[in-house]
């Protein structure tokens, strides 16, 4: 009998565990809740509740609210609440994953390239679609288009490389992809000068409030992205050993790290495409997560979907509350908050994580 | 069949052959220590064998082309203790040794009862057992490379490559694991393949040594072949006496000149 | 010999006359120069009456062919899109070349936005400038076309178009106050919800027709320009809705209807959403009285 068998001693690695997933679980409802009741009007607690429980056909319920307070409730605030925390767990996660595919702690899910060619499809939609078609469904599609287009530059620039096609080549790739996005959208931009604000706006970020056809929009990319991620988060691991050490315990570096840029950059070109370019969310959050509890990757990666959801949850009850009735800028929030948190963060933990 | 079979094997990097033509063999078993001065390719050439490089010439293992085999068959079959292993700070040392067994996990890589079993031997032959729950970033350099040779003995391959296996570890850590992985030799029947810069120490445990120079294969024989005067002072530019030590031989540096006559 | 006589005395009388006439009734004051007026760049004097004026402000341009200084404006900038008989070019009033306007000759320049020091490399070329900046009260839009009627030498007709928008723009608001008030009113600048409120130029005009605008609330930092919640447009269910995103975000009254939570809205209810061209809802020109009468319209067929 082995001498570990003799004294009972288990060996694991540290997974998704009882504690942070409780923790997490109930940031994210008490989010959800507060994301729900909270709003430039106040609808009262218990009216919000019944109103769920008869929308739910539980006997003996009815709503008390007014017809327009119910639209305002469930066509306006619930879809809002929901697309929030969608676009905040897939940016969290897209940040996660590059951090550990690119092994760099600075890492955000615009890293390859996404923001400036969603960026540079969502200027030339407002710059220059026909009269008929602006405002309607062509602008997301123009920025995921963009988006999407702009990571596949990246991998193609990477791979006529004469260097090594190491995860540094593709990072220095993205840079080089973004720089040129972000010099033509600057140009169409400024030829265009009467769309600044539009375009300005629609970079700050926001969360909409567009109702239900936005999250049944990007609920699906996200959802696959979501999935082929989790299933791979043990695999991420592995990468942080670098590409020859995961090589040589037979990981296929270059295919895993492949799929989980094509989903990660998918999720996130999806939130892009209605959010706009939301800051912060990607980097903070992960690094929160791991500074407090010092996992890995197979930990992190599913806390980054759950905290990030309710982080982007409570920072836009923020951007609706705070100057209510009127709005700031989502990507003003996330960077207002973000910040002073991180920091925070900082100060308290032991320096145990990364 | 040789474990290992190494024929015209040539390595070419940034325009000049870092290992030019090297025939060699290893059999099943062997404790083959691969020497040589500073830049005489002998990374290179583990790196080849573990395929982390592209090479001219063949290259296999119990007469199976590595070309051909699979990314999860050659990691099943070949181990790696690099020079340099990169030690997540976060990862502790349980997690680490796990990351061993990542071969023969299945696609989603979760471990088995059988793969913790495996990581909690190797952590006990090391000595590592109370370290388990630690983090790589709080122990010391000596722990660290324990635990990266932890983790290939989880691997359970026959073959481990080693590259200066044990620079950072003082000398009673050095002879336990070295002791131990010739434990593991006659046990298991491992084949060992390590780049050793300590002459002495690589004289007692190898059963066979390849000197490389400029990445051609200067000598190939047992130790006592080997390490003669003439051809460390050739190869390495250095001047030794060579005396026999309980059955081995040791290298002990000889001091030419003196600045000043006593 | 006589009649002769009499005939060439009346027809040069005449000529005379008409001369005169049209000398003191076509607006020239050849005596009025050199005038000095206030813009937004501090005292600004014109020498002598100008020939070659070029205009980078569509406002501005639209004020000089109302009062009769068309002749003597040689180029327009891209967004001067009315009248159409303007003689608009490539410049640039977002992003001016010092260079491409000098190539005009220009001896007045007309600005409503001075950026990167364009008015001071204008005058290191010698060339007037005049910053009319965007008007936050009716009294300083109508300052600004006295002062263009000035310094072209039009100042006859400038008071006359005055005289016309004050009485039209007056009989606007009696007949809207009239019919009662008590209607609020959301104008919209952008899709994502910017509005204005009252402490600017356009809120201006729904506070002359007595229209309550419900981004007055929302405007706690004070910038004019809140961007405002869905929710709260929803609950304050205004009772008129004005679409100055039609050109540029196209926005009409079916888009507004299918954004959710929106068919509680009164406006949206009754059909009161009006599309009111962009570049006359961001003017503050002659066409104001456009825009009067087209709210007033809408207000009367609401009130049916």
């Amino acid at each position: 009998m082995t001498v570990a068998a003799e004294q009972a001693i288990d060996v694991r690695a540290r997974g998704l565990t009882p504690i942070w997933t409780c923790a997490a679980v109930v940031f994210l409802l008490c989010s959800l809740a507060i994301g729900v009741l909270a709003g430039p009007i106040d609808l009262g607690v218990g009216a919000v509740l019944e109103s769920a429980a008869a929308h739910l056909h539980i006997p003996g319920f009815t709503s008390s609210l007014t017809p327009t307070e119910e639209a305002i409730l469930w066509q306006i605030r619930v879809p809002r609440v929901i697309l929030a925390a969608l676009v905040g767990a897939m940016l969290a996660l897209a940040g996660a994953t590059y951090q550990g595919v690119f092994r760099n702690p600075l890492a955000d899910p615009y890293l390859l390239g996404v923001a400036a060619g969603a960026g540079l499809g969502a200027t030339i939609a407002i710059a220059y679609l026909p009269e008929g078609l602006r405002g309607q469904r062509a602008l997301p599609m123009a920025a995921f288009v963009g988006g999407a287009v702009a990571v596949m530059l990246t991998y193609a620039v990477g791979r006529s490389a004469k260097r090594e096609r190491d995860a540094a080549t593709l990072v220095l790739a993205g840079v080089t992809v973004a720089a040129f996005f972000t010099a033509w959208q600057t140009f169409v931009q400024q030829q265009n000068a009467e769309t600044l604000q539009q375009v300005y706006s629609w970079i700050l970020g926001n969360i909409p409030s567009t109702g239900w056809s936005d999250v049944v929009l990007i609920l699906p990319y996200i959802a696959v992205a979501v999935v082929v991620i989790l299933a791979l988060r043990r695999v991420v691991d592995v990468l942080s050993l670098g590409d020859d050490e995961a090589a040589s315990l037979g990981v296929d570096v270059r295919r895993v790290r492949l799929a989980l840029v094509v989903a990660a950059t998918l999720g996130t070109a999806a939130a892009v495409a209605v959010s706009g370019l939301i800051g912060f969310v990607g980097i903070i959050v992960p690094h929160a997560i791991r500074m407090v509890s010092g996992v890995g990757y197979r930990a992190l990666l599913p806390l980054s979907v759950i905290i990030g959801a309710g982080f982007l949850v409570l920072a836009d009850v923020v951007a609706r509350t705070a100057l209510s009735p009127a709005e700031i800028p989502l990507g003003v929030v996330t960077a207002f908050f973000g910040a002073p948190f991180f920091a925070l963060v900082l100060r308290t933990t032991r320096g145990g994580g990364s | 069949m040789s474990a290992i079979e190494l024929q015209g094997v040539t390595v070419v990097l940034g325009g000049r052959p870092v290992v030019d033509g090297i025939d060699a063999s290893v059999a099943e078993g062997e404790w083959l220590a691969l020497i040589g001065p500073n830049g005489a390719g002998k990374t290179t050439l583990l790196r080849a064998i573990a395929r982390l490089l592209p090479f001219s010439g063949s290259i296999s293992l119990g007469g199976r082309s590595i070309r051909e085999l699979p990314r999860v068959e050659l990691a099943r079959l070949i181990a790696v203790v690099p020079q340099e292993p990169s030690t997540p700070p976060w990862m502790t040392v349980a997690e680490y040794v796990l990351l061993g067994r990542t071969p023969h996990l299945g696609a989603l890589a979760k471990e088995g009862r059988r793969d913790r079993e495996a990581a909690a031997e190797a952590l006990a032959r090391l000595d590592l057992l109370e370290f388990r729950g630690r983090r790589l970033g709080t122990l010391s350099g000596g722990e660290k490379q324990r635990a990266v040779v932890a983790r290939a003995l989880a691997q359970e391959a026959k073959i481990v490559l080693l590259d200066e296996p044990t620079a950072a570890l003082d000398i009673g850590h050095q002879q336990q694991a070295f002791d131990l992985l010739d434990a593991l030799r006659a046990e298991s029947g491992l084949t060992l393949v390590a780049a050793m810069h300590d002459l002495t120490l690589a004289a007692q445990y190898a059963d066979r040594m390849v000197l490389l120079d400029s990445g051609r294969v200067a000598a190939d024989g047992t130790p006592r072949d080997v390490l003669t005067e003439e051809l460390i002072a050739s190869h390495y530019g250095a001047s030794i006496d060579i005396v026999p030590v309980g059955g081995r031989i040791a290298v002990i540096p000889r001091r030419e000149r003196r600045l000043t006559e006593p | 010999m006589l009649r002769f006589t009499a005939l060439v005395t009346g027809a040069l009388v005449t000529a005379f006359a008409v001369l005169v006439a049209g000398a003191a009734g076509g607006g020239s004051s050849p005596a009025s120069f050199p005038v000095t007026i206030t813009a937004s760049n501090g005292k600004v004097t014109v020498a002598k009456k100008p020939r070659r004026i070029v205009s980078l402000s569509p406002t501005a341009t639209e004020s000089l062919l109302a009062i009769g200084a068309g002749s003597q404006v040689v180029a327009v900038d891209d967004q001067s899109d009315y009248p159409k008989n303007a003689p608009r070019t490539s410049l640039s009033g977002f992003t001016p070349n010092v260079e491409a306007i000098a190539a005009y000759r220009p001896d007045l320049v007309v600005i409503a936005y001075d950026p990167k020091g364009l008015s001071g490399a204008l005058g290191r070329l010698g060339i007037t400038v005049i910053h009319q900046d965007g008007a936050a009260t009716f009294k300083v839009a109508y300052q600004q076309i006295r002062q263009l009627g000035l310094v072209t030498g039009h100042e006859a007709e400038a008071t006359r178009l005055i005289v016309r928008m004050k009485a039209k723009i007056a009989g606007i608001v009696r007949t809207a106050r009239r019919s009662g008030g008590g209607l609020s009113v959301y104008h919209e600048l952008t899709p994502d919800l910017y509005s204005a409120t009252s402490k600017t130029f356009v809120g201006k005009v729904y506070a002359a027709l007595g229209l309550r605008n419900i981004a007055d609330e929302a405007d706690a930092v004070g910038t004019g320009y809140p961007q405002l919640s869905a929710e709260y447009v929803v609950s304050a269910s205004p009772d008129l809705i004005v679409l100055a995103d039609t050109v540029c975000c196209g926005q009409k009254a079916s888009t507004v209807a299918s954004r959710p939570g929106w068919d509680r809205i009164s406006a949206v209810r009754t059909g009161s959403i009006v599309r009111i061209d962009d570049s006359i809802a961001s003017r503050w020109g002659p066409r104001l009285v456009n825009f009067f009468r087209a709210m007033s319209s809408a207000l009367a067929r609401l009130r049916q």
